[in-house]
């Protein structure tokens, strides 16, 4: 309670001019219509991640050091660290904050260095829900079929994944050269995965040893078949011999068979199978050289594969279309191509190539590879379940069988590992919702990372790993208050050096060791998320704001919070908000 | 430890020894070396205090009193139109009663544009609550930082401390820079009676009506009036411990003088050369330095100068539409309730933004006063090209 306190004469008053009472008793909060609150919020980087990996508390807690917290972090939301952080094309990374400011975060690097971690460590994923009685099949063991099983295994199904070919992985193992994701690297992520109680029968393909029918018998079924049928040029002298699929060049160069390549060796194609193979025919000792019917910019390789095929020396001729292959004895010996220029867009935004007339050219080969697309090969799955070439499913891979999802390349989508991984994910928790009679649109507001279509499976299984996020409200750049950072330029991971006539499959990209990757990690903004900084401490003006007591995060005491917002705008990385008092 | 150091690191040399907690300044010639050398100071870690940058001298003295009222022993720098521009707050950290220490690099106010020695912008913050000391040398310079803290700490007021413009500013002297623990045993660590914590929060500086503001101000003027016990008897601490005392003013072969050069800061050397030489020709002439002129050492003054005929008051400031500063001040101090005066004071201004104050020039002051019966002027304007 306040009191008057009277002054008779001078020497009754204070030295200076202050309150003899103390001011507590001025509960300064009455004044507020503005209440700051601690509001943990979405990174753009996870939002933009398909398999929206919690990024920015990876980042926070490999800047600590604590990397095997931030590998546990990592695989609650993707099983594969240490594939993706070698193959994915890392669209986190363009939608970092940090991009704005400076360069975006080497977030790709830094989660591989997390994943090589956990292997190193071997560390174990999370335990398994209380078994369920439910039994689960899943059709294909690339990346969407086993983090689909993964996650499915963490909820307590028992999960059977039958794959046809005789090791599992799918592009993974059988596209993807050894020089860009080592095999005992897949192996180890791969064998976690069966540690952990995942079944997986190879060898055994369905609408042949196993039909669809007996396949509609368990509880509820996953397909994720991948494409794998070479999309063919149809051009005279297809069949001649030295010409082959870019998949089918793959895939034996993966099982370790032996390609007799010639001297001259055209790959046709600006995608990742054509990239992967133009590389690994260079690597066999052969002058490769890519054909691409559009320009540079609209090559669909992933753009670091392309900047790496440039750097080993790979030549392009753009804007070119084979139109004949002829041969001598039955094998190839040249290849009449035809130069294109860009006409209007087509369906896909791209502009269209059209031929130009008379530009007929001849160049002389000794094989072709034909990498100009792949498709599904759907000879089990009902004519009424596909649309335009792809299994038609709604938005959580549903078909139109109620207990048959599908996922990954077959579906409509983007042809990543991520996306895959990302509907792996997805498919698991609409099955567990199927299963117990959920309808899965009802958790989407729970689930959903953002507005990219993203959906983490830590908010699914109401993990308390960490605060409560806001995962409606992205942190954009104009969010993150600038003065608290220093420009501070990107850590990049070595490569191999490269010389001409590059030989060997050895793995192309380093790693970061401990330090840079604590250092790059420091590089984060850790956009939304407090990290406890004690800037809002140190700037609120009523000494309203004190560390919780048990020293994690702070509370506000709103006695004497006078909502002056100063705490708001001083957060560096926008974790507090100001909402309206009374709401 | 002897060293040769110019007037500004003299400053910050006093201010390291004197173990300033909190430094905000904002760089202003031709005072920014004072801070530069701390924030250098700072940086490598000699110095264990927080050097705030700031984007204003307002923002300086702001700090400042923040810092101070928390309880830190606070100090900034500054000259010029960057002492103008703390004014308002000059008069808050007063009323606050902070003892902040501020070194003042006397600069003339522009425009005209210059950066030359003059006393004016000192002298015009006369009535802002601030003590104030004119230093002669470099030494009295390094010396008089340490004893501000001291001298503020003991009465609750902020203290101003001015050198002059390059001769003294950027002039490299021999000084002897104490050992850290003399300086330790003369000035212990500030402990404030009252400032703000926020497990015992008060409110500070607040409204006060007018019925109890008058009080207020009578009791910063009876601290004021403490003041030249204080700074005396601080002085000759300082003596018993480092060797070198100071007083509120300093005479110089004033018992039997027949005129009195009255004067402050590097005018007094000057001054001090040219005493000697006259009296070397036998003429009775003293010097009386003004250290402190703020509060006004009037009783002293007048101890000194009441049985002396005539006086020549050295101003090298103008207050417009009047006269002189100190010329004011000396006049305004003799002819007080303990009697009048029956001297002859001369009011001399010399020397305005930094022009040439040499010894021929004090000896035709000396001339005039001796030669004329009483002043022909109120302002005898020294080396004014007609
Ligand atoms: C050469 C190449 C390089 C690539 N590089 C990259 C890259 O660097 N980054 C990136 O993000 N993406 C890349 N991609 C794309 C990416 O690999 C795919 O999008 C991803 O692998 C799709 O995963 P999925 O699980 O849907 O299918 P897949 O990985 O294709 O796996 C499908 C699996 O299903 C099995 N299967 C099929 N039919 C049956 C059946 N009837 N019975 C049993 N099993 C069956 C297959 O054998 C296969 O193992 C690349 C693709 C290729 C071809
Ligand atoms: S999986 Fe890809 S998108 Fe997601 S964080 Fe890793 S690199 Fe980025
Ligand atoms: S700065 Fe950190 S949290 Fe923010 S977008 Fe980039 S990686 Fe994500
Ligand atoms: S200012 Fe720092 S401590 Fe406060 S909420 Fe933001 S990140 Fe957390």
């Amino acid at each position: 309670m306040s009191k008057v306190i009277k002054f008779n004469k001078e020497s009754d008053l204070p030295p200076l001019v202050m309150s003899l009472g103390t001011t507590l008793v001025n509960k300064t909060g009455s004044w507020r219509y503005l209440r700051p609150v601690y509001q943990d919020k979405t990174a753009p980087c996870i939002e933009a991640c398909p398999a929206s990996e919690d990024i920015q508390q990876y980042m926070y807690l490999v800047a600590k050091g604590e990397f095997d917290k931030a590998w546990e972090t990592l695989v609650a939301e993707n099983p594969f660290p240490a594939v993706c952080g070698r193959v994915c094309y890392h669209p986190c990374e363009l939608s970092c904050n940090r991009g704005e400011f400076d360069q975006p975060l080497a977030i790709n690097a830094v989660e591989r260095f997390i994943g090589d971690h956990g292997l190193e460590r071997s560390l174990e994923p999370f335990k398994i829900a209380a078994d369920r009685k439910e039994k689960v099949a899943i059709v294909g063991s690339g990346p969407a079929g086993l983090t689909c099983a993964y996650n499915l295994r963490r909820l307590g199904f028992k999960v059977v994944v039958l794959e046809k070919n005789e090791k599992p992985g799918g592009v993974l193992q059988f596209g993807i050269p050894e020089y860009r994701l080592p095999k005992d690297i897949l192996a180890k992520e791969i064998s976690r995965l069966e540690d952990f109680g995942i079944e997986i029968k190879t060898g055994v393909e369905i609408g042949k040893d196993v039909s669809w029918a007996a396949l509609l018998k368990y509880d509820a079924v996953f397909l994720a078949l991948g494409v794998h049928r070479s999309r063919a040029m149809d051009v005279p002298g297809e069949e001649l011999d030295g010409v082959i699929s870019g998949l089918e060049f793959l895939s034996q160069i993966a099982r370790g068979e032996k390609v007799a390549l010639g001297q001259n060796v055209a790959v046709i194609g600006g995608g990742n199978t054509a990239m992967d193979a133009v590389r690994t025919a260079l690597r066999l000792g052969s002058k490769a050289k890519i054909y691409y019917r559009r320009t540079r910019a609209e090559m669909p390789a992933i753009r670091d594969e392309i900047e790496e095929a440039e750097r080993e020396g790979i030549e392009m001729e753009f804007l070119v279309t084979p139109v004949r292959i002829s041969g001598e004895n039955g094998r190839v010996k040249e290849m009449t191509l035809q130069k294109m220029e860009l006409g209007a867009p087509d369906e896909s935004g791209r502009r269209r190539p059209v031929p130009v007339a008379g530009s007929e050219y001849t160049v002389t080969i000794d094989n072709v590879i034909t990498a100009i697309g792949e498709m599904g090969d759907f000879n089990f799955i009902p004519e009424d379940m596909l649309e335009w070439g792809t299994v038609k499913t709604n938005h959580f891979g549903q078909t139109n069988i109620e207990h048959v999802f599908a996922g990954g390349d077959i579906i409509e989508q983007p042809h990543t590992v991520v996306h895959a991984i990302g509907s792996g994910k997805r498919t698991a928790m609409a099955i567990q919702a199927y299963l117990d009679h959920v309808d899965p649109e009802t958790l989407v507001d729970k689930i959903s990372v953002g507005f990219k279509g993203g959906f983490s499976f830590e908010r699914f299984n109401d993990g308390q790993t960490g605060d409560p996020v806001d995962n409606h409200q992205v942190v954009h750049y104009e969010q993150i208050n600038k003065n608290y950072f220093t420009e501070k330029p990107r850590n990049e991971a070595d490569e191999q050096e490269i010389s001409a006539g590059i030989t060997t499959f050895r793995e192309v990209k380093t790693t970061f060791d401990a330090q840079t990757v604590i250092g790059e990690a420091l590089r984060c903004f850790n956009c939304g998320v407090c990290n406890m900084c004690d800037n809002c401490v140190i700037f609120c003006p009523d000494v309203a704001i004190k560390r919780r007591e048990d020293d994690y995060r702070y509370e506000i005491d709103y006695d004497y919070c006078k909502g002056c917002g100063i705490c708001v705008v001083e957060c560096p990385r926008n974790a507090l908000s100001l909402i309206p008092e009374g709401k | 430890m002897k060293k040769v150091l110019m007037g500004n690191h003299a400053v910050s040399y006093g201010a390291r020894l004197a173990r300033v907690e909190v430094i905000a300044a904002y760089p202003i010639t031709p005072q920014t070396q004072i801070v530069e050398e701390l924030s250098e100071l700072c940086a490598n870690g000699e110095l264990d205090a927080k050097f705030i940058k700031v984007e204003s001298e307002h923002s300086a003295m702001a700090s400042c009193m923040g810092s101070s009222a928390a309880g830190a022993r606070a100090f900034t720098a500054t000259s010029s139109q960057g002492l103008a521009l703390m004014h308002e707050l000059l008069h808050f950290a007063s009323g606050s009663r902070l003892p902040i220490v501020l070194a003042n690099v006397n600069r003339a106010m522009g425009p005209g544009w210059n950066i030359w020695t003059e006393q004016t912008d000192s002298l015009a913050q006369r009535d802002t609550g601030w003590l104030q000391f004119y230093c002669e040398n470099n030494q009295e310079v390094l010396d008089t930082v340490i004893q501000s803290f001291k001298i503020a700490e003991q009465l609750a007021l902020p203290v101003m401390m001015v050198l002059d413009a390059f001769i003294l500013s950027h002039t490299y002297e021999i000084v002897d820079v104490p050992e850290r623990e003399l300086i330790d045993k003369f000035l212990p660590p500030y402990m404030p009676e009252f400032k703000m914590d926020v497990d015992d929060p008060h409110a500070f500086g607040a409204l006060v009506t007018p019925d109890n503001y008058y009080e207020i101000r009578y009791k910063m003027q009876k601290s004021m009036e403490k003041a030249p016990q204080i700074v005396t008897q601080t002085g000759v601490e300082y003596g018993e411990i480092v060797g070198r005392s100071y007083d509120v003013l300093e005479t110089y072969f004033c018992d039997d003088a027949e005129l009195v050069l009255v004067a402050a800061g590097t005018l007094v050397s000057n001054s001090r050369a040219v005493v000697q030489e006259y009296r070397s020709k036998g003429i009775k002439l003293g010097l009386l330095k003004i250290r402190m002129f703020r509060p006004f050492p009037t009783e002293q003054v007048r101890k000194i100068l009441l049985h002396i005929p005539k006086i020549a008051v050295i101003d090298r400031n103008i207050s417009f539409g009047a006269s002189g500063i100190f010329f004011q001040e000396l006049k305004a101090a003799l002819y007080g309730r303990d009697g009048v005066s029956e001297a002859r004071i001369f009011g001399f201004i010399i020397g305005l933004g930094g022009r040439d104050v040499r010894l021929q020039d004090i000896a035709e002051i000396v001339d005039y006063a001796l030669e004329e019966e009483k002043p022909k002027e109120d302002i005898i304007w020294m080396g004014l090209k007609r």
